[in-house]
């Protein structure tokens, strides 16, 4: 990978402590613009809380996180979102009451958080985008379904659909496929791939190795908070220890 | 504890039997420019009102709907839209009707001259909104219960402080305004200043800000990770609401010619507001009013002000509204913009 | 020195009162997970109660506990019944309105009742006895000595009886309980008029130390709520603890803020409140559930 390029997101030494449990330990990692980047890792391997540590949701014990050069390791949820990170999550977030169309606007609002534009009502334009993105991910037809009546599936999508509205350099999507069924999860990963090519970067967390190895171009293995392993998928797939730590005793 | 399952369903399905939703295509229309042209009308209409002659009386009572009006429809901009159910705001009332009073007695901090009606009232805004800013910084960071029990503490900590400071604020003997009795200016006023605040609410109820402040509502934590900024738009919120409840207060003082901190700092007055709000409909814009103009009536036809009987009919028609109308009367006429008190309720509380 | 030693004093014995006093809001909310926000009316409730005997019958204070006791109890009782069962393991917010309600409505009818005028209980012995250059209030060490027998009562009640296992065991697992046989239902109800019962006898002792109003209740409100973030739900030795940090920190105020601390009680614990559900949401001694718009 291009590693003369500065790393679009980029984290030393990393780590978040519940009590006294290291949930995440040490992690040193570097995401490259344009790359596909696997998390993988047993149930409780720190993932997720890797995850929330990047988005600002858990403050990070000790370690820096930088983010397009700049250092967001003490920064607010909604600085790093406005950068230009966003996020799914592993239970899904959606704005139950309000309609599909509504979910997708207001994830998009502070694209000009001038006072002007938030006094207000969201641009056509913006409701166009939305449309278009829910078109895009083939729930177009919900639009102003209320999104709480919408199957766990359905609702995946739409968390994907408000993480892409906003336009982000890079997508941390939370086990994008757990609870989708196979055909959707098809769609999911052409989904991802497109976007891909057109620039966007990912950063996945996955239990489904073929998704894994048929996205990614590189993997990252947690086990009890630790860095295992990285390497390309194939490299990861043959690894004794990763090997050990997801089917071992 | 949480809400065990059976016991959701079991509500939901006696909401589903109350509601009516065939109507929610007129309440869209009412949410826009349909209802402001329909309210800009029914101002019009209240203007002209005072010309066909009406007694003093009828203009007082006009005076007293429209401060209700204004205080519920400013309560439900932090309580029912961005979901902090605020159990003190009374305290914001207080300190304008303070503020007023000492500047325009002027005597207790010996300011001379006195400041007029017209230079104080917007300084008594102002200093609420202030405070709000103040109080609001650490309070607004508590979460559900905490933040409404916080809310109160500050009520009753602020009469406290005013029976206290009694160089400022004349103690517990209070402080005696001029009485200038004005009918018909008071009645123009309020109704000028009720029209710019349901107005107002209206504009940002269709706003990406007022839609933020839902957000903020529905799932606050969702929000800030999809990059809105919560402090800041609770901070406004809670200040806009603080700045007319201020005003308000500060029109009232002025009205009663006397404060003292058992008359403005109180409990009831929340509850007044907290429950015209959840009358009408909660995060609503039409619901508050609707929810004022039946209360004032309601106590006037009903109790009377006699010996403070509509107070206690006040505390038990709350019980009553959270216990069997949790939807309020626009959420039990089927306006889905109305977050149901019942929704509000588990969504902030939800508590493990 | 003497200023100090005398500010400990004070505060412990306000401390002793303030524990006995939040013990009725704590156990409940422990329990029932009710915020009972009419807690301080029905503290003043208790102390009208002990007014009315005593104008009535000349009837002291402390003595009238005897038949505030019982008659609290079956009010508490009943008001579960009717009211509290329904509420009862919803969400905070509700139990907040409909108790905010209940505080609205009482505080408003007595004042119709007894109207707005304060009253008092002048006991005969309300002076003060010196000892090593501290001053010791009568009434107050009495109330002292009460709330520590009290505190004790129910501590062997809770540890020790089988309807005061039943209760702790409602408390930690509703469903358990009821699979094991416990009545929740009587259960609860016999928690409410325990806790009712405890709450007016406070307010009944507290009748010779202040005056008695109708709009008494909300400062006691607001404290029992600061003493339980500091203290712990439902927990007796909590109780005591954080009572007596109010009580002390109360008095030190109004011992060295010259001039106006001595009327700053709720201030000073709205302040403290504030401060510890920031820094600790859980409450200092844990307990407080953390409200989190993350849980599902
Ligand atoms: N808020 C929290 N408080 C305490 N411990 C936590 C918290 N969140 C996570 N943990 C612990 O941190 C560890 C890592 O959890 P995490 O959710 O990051 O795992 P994960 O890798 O995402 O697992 P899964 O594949 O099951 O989603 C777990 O042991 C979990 O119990
Ligand atoms: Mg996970």
């Amino acid at each position: 990978m291009a590693s003369d390029q500065q790393p679009l997101l980029e984290g030393h030494t990393v780590s978040k402590y519940f009590g006294g449990l290291a949930a995440v330990n040490n992690v040193d990692f570097a995401i490259y613009p344009g790359e596909i980047v696997g998390l993988i890792g047993p149930n409780g391997s720190g993932k997720t809380t890797l995850f929330d540590c990047l988005s600002r949701l858990q403050n990070i014990d000790s370690g820096k996180v930088f983010f397009k050069g700049r250092d967001v390791t003490r920064a607010r949820p909604y600085q790093v979102a406005r950068m230009g990170l966003t996020r799914t999550f592993q239970s899904v977030r959606v704005y139950r009451k309000m309609t599909v169309h509504r979910n997708m606007l207001i994830s998009h609002q502070w694209r000009d958080t001038s006072i002007l534009s938030m006094l207000q009502p969201s641009r056509a334009s913006t409701a166009q985008r939305a449309y278009q993105l829910l078109d895009f991910l083939q729930i177009r037809h919900l639009a102003d379904e209320e999104a709480g009546h919408l199957s766990g599936g359905q609702r995946r999508l739409l968390e994907i659909g408000m993480a892409l509205m906003p336009d982000p350099d890079i997508l941390l999507l939370d086990e994008a496929t757990s609870g989708v069924n196979p055909t959707l999860i098809e769609t999911i990963k052409d989904r991802i791939r497109t976007l891909n090519e057109q620039g966007k970067t990912f950063l996945l967390i996955e239990h489904n190795i073929n998704f894994i190895a048929d996205l990614c171009s590189r993997v990252y293995v947690l086990n009890y908070g630790e860095k295992l392993a990285e390497g390309t998928p194939q490299k990861i797939l043959q690894n004794e220890a990763v090997i050990d730590a997801y089917f071992g005793a | 504890m949480g809400t065990g399952p059976p016991v959701k369903t079991s509500e939901e399905k006696a909401k589903r039997k109350l509601s009516l939703p065939f109507l929610a295509p007129v309440h869209s229309l009412l949410a826009g420019w349909v209802g402001l042209t329909l309210w800009l009308l029914l101002l019009l209409l209240l203007a002209l009102y005072p010309y066909t002659g009406v007694s003093s009386v009828a203009l007082f009572v006009g005076s007293q709907i429209f401060v209700l009006v204004t205080l519920a429809s400013n309560w439900n901009l932090i309580g029912g839209m961005t979901g902090y159910v605020d159990f003190g705001h009374a305290v914001f009332f207080g300190i304008g009707a303070y503020i007023m009073g000492i500047l325009v007695t002027g005597s207790p901090l010996l300011i001379s001259p006195e400041w007029g009606f017209w230079q104080a009232l917007p300084a008594s805004g102002v200093a609420a909104a202030l405070f709000a800013l103040l109080i609001g910084l650490p309070t607004l960071r508590l979460k559900g219960p905490y933040f409404s029990i916080a809310m109160l503490g500050t009520l009753v900590a602020m009469r406290e402080i005013a029976r206290v400071l009694r160089p400022f604020t004349g103690g517990g003997v209070g402080l005696n305004l001029p009485p200038l009795l004005n009918r018909l200016g008071d009645y123009y006023l309020m109704l000028a200043v009720m029209g710019l605040v349901v107005s107002i609410i209206w504009w940002i109820q269709r706003s990406q800000f007022g839609q933020s402040l839902i957000a903020i509502r529905e799932d606050e934590i969702g929000a800030e990770m999809r990059g809105i900024n919560t402090t800041l738009h609770k901070i406004v919120a809670f200040m806009i609401a603080a700045f007319f409840t201020g005003i308000v207060g500060g029109f009232w003082a002025w009205q009663n010619t006397y404060i003292d901190p058992d008359v403005v700092f109180v409990e009831a007055r929340t509850v007044e507001m907290v429950m015209m709000s959840m009358l009408g409909g909660l995060g609503t814009v039409w619901g508050p009013p609707l929810g004022a103009v039946v209360i004032y009536f309601l106590q006037d036809l009903l109790w009377g002000s006699l010996f403070g009987v509509h107070l206690v009919a006040l505390g038990v028609l709350l019980v009553v509204i959270v216990l069997f109308m949790p939807e309020g009367i626009l959420g039990t006429l089927g306006d889905r913009s109305s977050t149901s008190l019942g929704r509000l309720l588990s969504r902030v509380g939800r508590s493990k | 020195m003497d200023q100090l030693l005398q500010a400990l004093v004070s505060g412990l014995l306000l401390g002793g009162f303030y524990a006995v006093m939040v013990l009725g809001f704590s156990v409940i909310w422990g329990v029932m997970g009710v915020i009972n926000l009419a807690h301080g009316e029905f503290l003043m409730i208790g102390a009208y109660m002990a007014w009315g005997l005593f104008r009535l019958f000349g009837m002291d204070p402390f003595a009238s506990l005897v038949l505030i006791l019982p008659l609290m109890f079956l009010v508490g009782y009943l008001l579960q019944i009717v009211l509290i069962n329904r509420i009862v393991e919803r969400p905070h917010l509700m139990t907040l309105l409909v108790t905010f309600g209940v505080s609205i409505a009482l505080a408003n009818l007595f004042k119709i009742l007894f109207d707005a005028d304060p009253r008092n209980v002048a006991v005969a012995y309300n002076g003060s006895v010196q000892l090593a250059g501290v001053t010791f209030p009568i009434v107050k060490t009495i109330i002292f000595g009460a709330a520590l027998v009290i505190m004790v009562c129910l501590h062997l009640f809770l540890q020790r009886s089988r309807l005061g296992k039943s209760i702790r065991a409602a408390a930690q697992n509703k469903t358990a309980a009821r699979i094991v046989g416990v009545d929740i239902n009587r259960v609860y109800a016999i928690t409410a008029g325990i806790c009712i019962a405890l709450t007016a006898a406070a307010g009944a002792m507290l009748s010779p130390t202040q005056a008695i109003f109708p709009f008494m209740g909300p400062p006691f409100t607001l404290k029992a709520v600061t003493i339980t973030a500091l203290g712990g739900l439902g927990r007796i030795p909590g109780a005591l603890m954080g009572g007596m940090v109010l009580g002390i920190t109360e008095i030190f105020v109004s011992t060295y803020v010259a001039g106006i601390g001595t009327n700053l009680g709720v201030a000073t614990s709205f302040v403290l409140l504030v401060l510890i559900l920031i820094v600790r949401p859980q409450g200092i001694m844990g307990g407080l559930r953390p409200i989190d718009a993350e849980a599902e």
